[in-house]
């Protein structure tokens, strides 16, 4: 009897949904009933202990390369390698790193680092500007992730073991560039005789760091854990932690659990309600940083109906801003033009507000809105990204009222991607939904890369193409390197005739970065500049 | 395994109820009620605006309460509204692919087994690299070609669906053309199309009728995947395998947003499965 085994299965499956739904709804298990996993990691609780054990969502190490690494092992590379200067999103200025001091000439085209002394390579090598050349020359041919960086570098001189110079081809903030998050790494490029790529990634490092590779084992739950270099430039008197662990825990629920338990010290990512929980949670202290990633809603200024800068400027005004920013429930924090705070760029009071009444008024002008033509257009977002569903759940619901029929297909990337790039136009779509941040703590990114014209787009996905703003765009970096408050000037100019006279994008929000970590853990401080990363040699273990 | 139906049409009406199995009346009565629900979800609906463009994002995420049954979603939606109004949207591609890919299986399948010879061996060929494909897969493909909508939906499903109609109406359709009625009707001189509409199709249409009730829930589970994963319906629509999409990374915290939606998947499609079930059961006795 067939049916008995359907009914049965159905029943399971209520039973199953029923149990889930129930345990879900109360507090999250405790340390008793959750069987152990059986992992090597270390409790991070107690100053006796000082482990710092780090939860990321996803895998540590794709490519251990300093030169072409673009990823996640960012958050490790950052306490193995060093950079020349470091950015300090509270200053808007960069740093001393392993550079101690630097100049410019006043024409931005000759910088003068000086680098600090006694610093070491993991190898035992001393860290000297011969070194420091042939690790950027060594970046800068391998040309792979984010060595783009130094494109405006024509020569680099070794003066001596103290001074590096570098002459450009155009001024630019070398300091900034500098201090980038990848590709701007100093290491020792004779750390190996035969391939060095090959030999970094058997999981071998050649930094200046404080932290050096103990021990990595790829597909691990503790991926990687690092140990104190005891050469280390800074030293090691008071208190510090002598181990970094990084245990993966893709689940946020097990993340947040093991913070619970006091089972690690940091928890890159919990989800808004997780985050809330945490926050009321006696031994886990929170933290909530604006980053310098935005979403950016590009609307398509080339082809189809959005071609009609009313209908664009219509889109803008239809986005519920205050309500996405009060559904993502802190993940997110209104944005202001299209720099990000705490970046050269940045302008406050221009806030955007969902004018409905002002939508439909521009609809009308063009023949459409409510009873008008309906208008029908097509929009690409990120699979699977719950923020991203929220703008595209509230702007199809406001533009429905609109008798605009919005058409949202989430997509992987690469396709989403794709669609965007594709030669013919009529296959692009109207409105592309993407996050961005830079590589370095600097505006020029969102300018050069996203609304720059490009005869192939790459990432203009608005595919705006208008020569004055091309011309102001490419006169950013030198701006930024000798004149400031002109750069300022410039980024505001900018913004005002991408955001509201080309009306090609609009920045819904910022996202925030919320961090839950053992009350155990003095002085963390989130740097927006470095994603994810944590200083762990910055921090104190406590009782 | 399907005997002839015939003498179940013999019996009175009144016999014919006492005897209908209890299984297929528990299926009939779920299913009226999911019915009665869809058709009234605009005056039963505690928040009718939140079934079409309305959005709450100040009061998301409520947990279930006295003024949210089922609580609200991300945006701030009732869900109890939303499950109401989705209901329509299930039912209504459920009963159009049924409808679709059944006429058009059923006519080809009695046009196949009357016919027989080269006609049957076209068309059921033609159904045979149909079946060929995994449904999902072929669907999938369908609603990516097209752009996401219900339509799409359906249009997919119903692609995916009628050769089952066809081969299965073929099959019985072969068997009642041999039977000595259908021969007297030929010997009479009956034209053909005739003979296939006035005493084949009648009697062909027990098991299809069957597989049709039961193959409802399917229906609606396929369009719930197709739209869980982005194909189908589109947001403000309220679509039950979207609202379970959409509330899927919310399951440890937010539990009743995926929850009821995905309890009213599971209770239609068990609805129509116990229906289908029961028919079978009563009409092949």
């Amino acid at each position: 009897m067939r049916w008995h085994k359907r009914l049965l299965a159905a029943g399971a499956v209520a039973a199953v949904t029923l149990t889930a739904a129930a345990c879900a709804g109360g507090k999250v298990r405790g340390a008793e009933d959750s069987p152990q996993s059986g992992s090597s990691a270390a409790p991070a609780g107690g100053a006796a202990d000082s482990t710092f054990v780090y939860v990321p969502n996803l895998d540590v190490v794709t490519d251990w390369d300093p030169a072409s690494s673009y990823s996640n092992e960012i958050i490790a590379m950052q306490n193995i390698y060093e950079s020349l200067t470091r950015y300090n999103p509270q200053t808007k200025k960069t740093e001393p790193r392993l550079a101690s001091s630097w100049t410019s000439s006043s024409d931005g085209k000759k910088w003068t680092f000086t680098l600090r002394e006694g610093a070491k390579f993991h190898t035992g090598k001393p860290v000297d500007a011969a070194a420091a050349k042939a690790a950027i020359e060594r970046t800068m041919k391998e040309g792979q992730g984010a060595a783009y960086i130094w494109s405006a570098v024509d020569k680099i001189e070794a003066k001596d073991p103290a001074t590096l110079e570098f002459t450009l081809k155009y001024p630019a903030p070398l300091d900034l560039i500098s201090s980038a998050g990848y590709a701007s790494y100093i290491y020792d490029t004779t750390a190996a005789s035969g391939d060095l790529k090959k030999w970094f990634n058997e999981g071998h490092d050649a930094g200046s760091g404080p932290y050096t590779i103990e021990s990595w084992q790829k597909g691990k739950e503790t991926e990687l854990t690092l140990k104190a270099f005891d050469d280390y430039w800074g030293g090691w008197d008071g208190q510090h932690y002598k181990k970094v662990a990084f245990r993966v825990a893709p689940e946020l629920t097990t993340a947040w659990q093991l913070l619970q338990r006091g089972e690690v010290s940091f928890v890159q990512r919990l989800n808004a309600q997780l985050f809330a929980q945490a926050g009321s949670t006696d031994t886990v202290q929170t933290s909530q940083t604006p980053s310098f990633q935005n979403l950016l809603v590009l609307l398509n200024t080339a082809d189809g109906p959005l071609k009609d800068v009313k209908l664009r400027q219509a889109m803008q005004k239809a986005i519920d801003y205050d309500g996405l920013v009060a559904a993502l429930k802190g993940a997110g924090v209104a944005a202001s033009g299209l720099v990000p705070e705490g970046l050269l760029g940045a302008a406050a009071g221009q806030t955007p507000k969902q004018d409905l009444a002002g939508a439909e008024a521009l609809l009308k002008e063009a023949g459409y809105g409510p009873g008008g033509k309906r208008l029908e257009l097509t929009l690409t977002y990120a699979q699977g990204d719950a923020d991203q569903e929220l703008l595209v759940t509230l702007l199809s619901s406001a533009l429905d009222k609109l008798n605009v029929k919005l058409a949202a297909k989430p997509l992987q990337w690469t396709t989403q991607w794709d669609q965007g790039k594709a030669k013919d136009p009529s296959k692009r779509q109207d409105i592309f939904v993407m996050y961005w941040f830079p590589d370095y703590a600097d505006a020029y990114s969102w300018f050069v890369n996203v609304f720059r014209s490009e005869k192939d787009p790459q990432f203009n996905l608005s595919y705006l193409k208008d020569e004055v703003i091309d011309k102001e765009i490419d006169e950013l970096p030198a701006l930024t390197a000798t004149d400031q408050a002109g750069a300022e000037k410039a980024y505001a100019d900018l913004q005002n005739k991408i955001i509201n006279e080309q009306a090609a994008v609009a920045v819904p929000y910022v996202q925030n970065y919320q961090r839950a970590y053992s009350k155990t853990v003095q002085g963390y401080v989130d740097n927006p500049a470095y994603p994810n990363v944590v200083f762990v040699y910055d921090l104190k273990p406590g009782a | 395994m399907t005997a002839p139906a015939l003498p179940a049409f013999r019996r009175t009406p009144l016999r014919r109820l006492a005897g209908v199995d209890r299984l297929a009346v528990a299926g009939a009565v779920l299913l009226a009620l999911i019915v009665l629900a869809a058709l009234l979800a605009p005056w039963i609906a505690p928040y009718p605006e939140d079934g079409g463009s309305a959005t709450h994002p100040l009061e998301a995420l409520l947990p279930p309460s006295g003024a949210h049954w089922f609580g609200t979603d991300q945006v701030g939606r009732d869900v109890l509204s939303r499950v109401l109004f989705g209901a329509r949207t299930s039912l209504l591609i459920a009963v159009a692919v049924l409808a679709v890919s059944g006429v058009a299986g059923v006519l080809l399948g009695v046009v196949a087994g009357y016919a027989g010879g080269w006609v049957r061996d076209v068309i059921m060929r033609v159904t045979d690299i149909f079946l060929a494909f995994p449904a999902l897969l072929l669907s999938l493909a369908l609603a990516v070609v097209l752009q996401p909508s219900v339509t799409t939906v359906i249009v997919a499903i119903a692609v995916t669906w009628w050769p089952w109609y066809a081969r299965l109406t073929a099959s019985v359709a072969a068997s009642v053309s041999t039977r000595g009625f259908v021969d007297s009707a030929r010997c009479l001189g009956v034209p053909a199309p005739l003979i296939v509409l006035r005493h084949v199709l009648p009697n062909s249409l027990t098991p299809v009728l069957v597989q049709l009730s039961l193959d409802g829930g399917g229906v609606i589970l396929t369009a719930a995947a197709l739209s869980y994963l982005g194909l189908g319906a589109h947001e403000p629509t309220p679509e039950w395998g979207l609202m379970v999409q959409q509330g899927q990374s919310l399951f440890t915290t937010d539990w009743w947003v995926v929850t009821f939606p995905g309890l009213a998947i599971l209770l239609t499609a068990f609805a129509f499965n116990v229906l289908g079930e029961g028919l079978r059961a009563r009409l092949s006795r």
